[in-house]
């Protein structure tokens, strides 16, 4: 149970280490940059999407998780949390045959909601 | 692919799970006869279905140009950021479709023919493949597509939606720049055009955004998003104009009060700057990720002497016009 707790850790820390879109010191706000900041709606649309995607239904019921439930968490998310989790999405592959969208998108799903404390998947029950 | 194809008959037949479709759209049968078809070499349906949708909004490109571009041969498929990629690489725009039926019959009824991701296969053994929309008949409930090595594929609703259903109702239409899409929805137009910044002409950019601002004059994001684009290009008075726009839509756009604030300061226009920036300072929560930014502009502004505004061109950066319409005054 510890190395599980740990090993989440560690990769929840690669995963939120890496990859921010930071404005950093330029004074100008990207058109991009703010829309990504501010456009709860649109992120949740894009989380949204990928949570109605049957394959991924299947596997996070597998795994125990009412998808229903995992919609309106993802919903009450904070803007940043759920702009990173949209962003994940989006760039995650869907070309050829590949397995890895599904598990990419579940795992960062499961990872979001476990960090931010609304699941604990990982830390068992 | 064919015998994918063939495979994802029998299969779907046996599936029969998930949702029964309830669309109907009304209206008459759709087919665009026009558009090309680009037989498809086995993994290859990526580039031959973005070749399709290119060649169709009148670019001259080939399958085999596409290939490079967007295959990745150790996945055997293309991702579709890279399809997107290079639909920007030849001028035209990838609008993703809001992620329903509808939304496709409208494009359809346009007379612009859809590319979308299917998953042929199970769930737990996906077979993705892009297919280009061409058709529907809502009597028959069937769709023509332009797939694989067969010209003019057949598909019932049910079988379609259920393998487009499983790759998220992704579906995209490629405009040429000033282009309106039927279904088009401000926020994903929006959104589009700011992913595109500084990937197409400047030229193309400036006519996605004065159409954009046409279809939706209230739309603060999109005031925004030509402001921004008008001071990339150097044109700081159509800049300005176009952030008062998007303050006047919406006082409390927080990205327009910064970046207004910003091209003020730097036109030596300090007393307004300030003012701007007070204002976003006092809207945005601890936290935000636009915080960082908005408190860097605050601080360099209080930095500075604190003078009128003395810049030359500040007249013309504040000035209220109260007769001209905003839609004319759009960056050239």
């Amino acid at each position: 149970m510890v190395i599980k707790r740990f090993i989440c850790s560690l990769i929840s820390l690669a995963f939120f280490g890496t990859g921010m879109l930071m404005p950093a010191q330029a004074a100008m706000v990207g058109t991009q940059v703010y829309l990504q900041a501010s456009d709860r709606h649109a992120n949740i649309a894009i989380v949204d999407a990928a949570l109605l995607r049957s394959d991924v239904q299947q596997q996070l019921s597998d795994l125990g998780v009412d998808v229903e439930n995992a919609r309106q968490r993802v919903a009450g998310l904070p803007d940043r949390d759920l702009a990173r989790l949209a962003e994940e999405i989006e760039s995650m592959p869907a070309g050829g045959t590949s397995l890895l969208a599904v598990v990419g998108i579940v795992f960062i799903v499961l990872l979001i909601l476990e960090v931010t404390g609304v699941i604990n998947i990982f830390k068992g029950r | 692919m064919r015998v994918a194809v063939a495979a994802a008959g029998v299969l779907i037949a046996l599936a029969g799970c998930t949702t029964g479709t309830s669309i109907k759209p009304t209206g008459h049968a759709v087919e665009l006869t026009d558009v090309p078809f680009f037989s498809q070499q086995r993994y290859q349906c990526g580039p031959a279905a973005l070749a399709t949708v290119l060649v169709d909004s009148g670019v001259h490109v080939s399958p085999e140009d596409l290939v490079p571009l967007v295959y990745v041969p150790d996945r055997k498929g293309s991702f579709q950021p890279e399809l997107k990629a290079a639909a920007r690489r030849y001028d035209r725009l990838p609008y993703v479709l809001t992620p329903e039926p509808a939304a496709l019959f409208a494009e359809l009824d346009a007379g612009n023919p859809v590319l979308v991701l299917q998953n042929l296969l199970f769930d737990w053994w996906p077979q993705w493949h892009y297919a280009v929309v061409v058709g529907y008949d809502p009597d028959r409930q069937q769709l023509v597509l332009r797939s694989g090595t067969t010209e003019r594929r057949i598909e019932s609703f049910r079988s379609f939606f259920r393998s487009w259903q499983g790759a998220g109702y992704w579906a995209v239409v490629a405009l040429q720049p000033g282009q309106i899409p039927a279904s088009a929805a401000p926020d994903r137009y929006v959104a589009m055009a700011a992913e595109s910044e500084s990937l197409i002409p400047a030229s193309a950019m400036a006519l996605v955004l004065e159409a954009g601002l046409q279809a939706w004059p209230d739309d603060a994001d999109m005031a925004f998003a030509a402001a921004n684009h008008a001071r990339l290009q150097g044109d700081l008075v159509a800049a300005a104009t176009r952030y008062r726009q998007a303050l006047r839509i919406e006082a409390n756009h927080v990205g327009a009060l910064n970046n207004f604030s910003d091209l003020l300061f730097t036109e030596g226009c300090i007393a307004s700057a300030g003012t701007q920036i007070a204002i976003a300072r006092g809207l945005v929560p601890a936290g935000s990720p636009l915080d960082p930014v908005i408190t860097a502009t605050a601080e360099a502004i209080e930095a500075a002497p604190q003078t009128e505004d003395q810049g030359p061109l500040c007249d013309s950066l504040t000035a209220i016009r109260p007769t001209a319409p905003p839609e004319l005054i759009l960056p050239r």
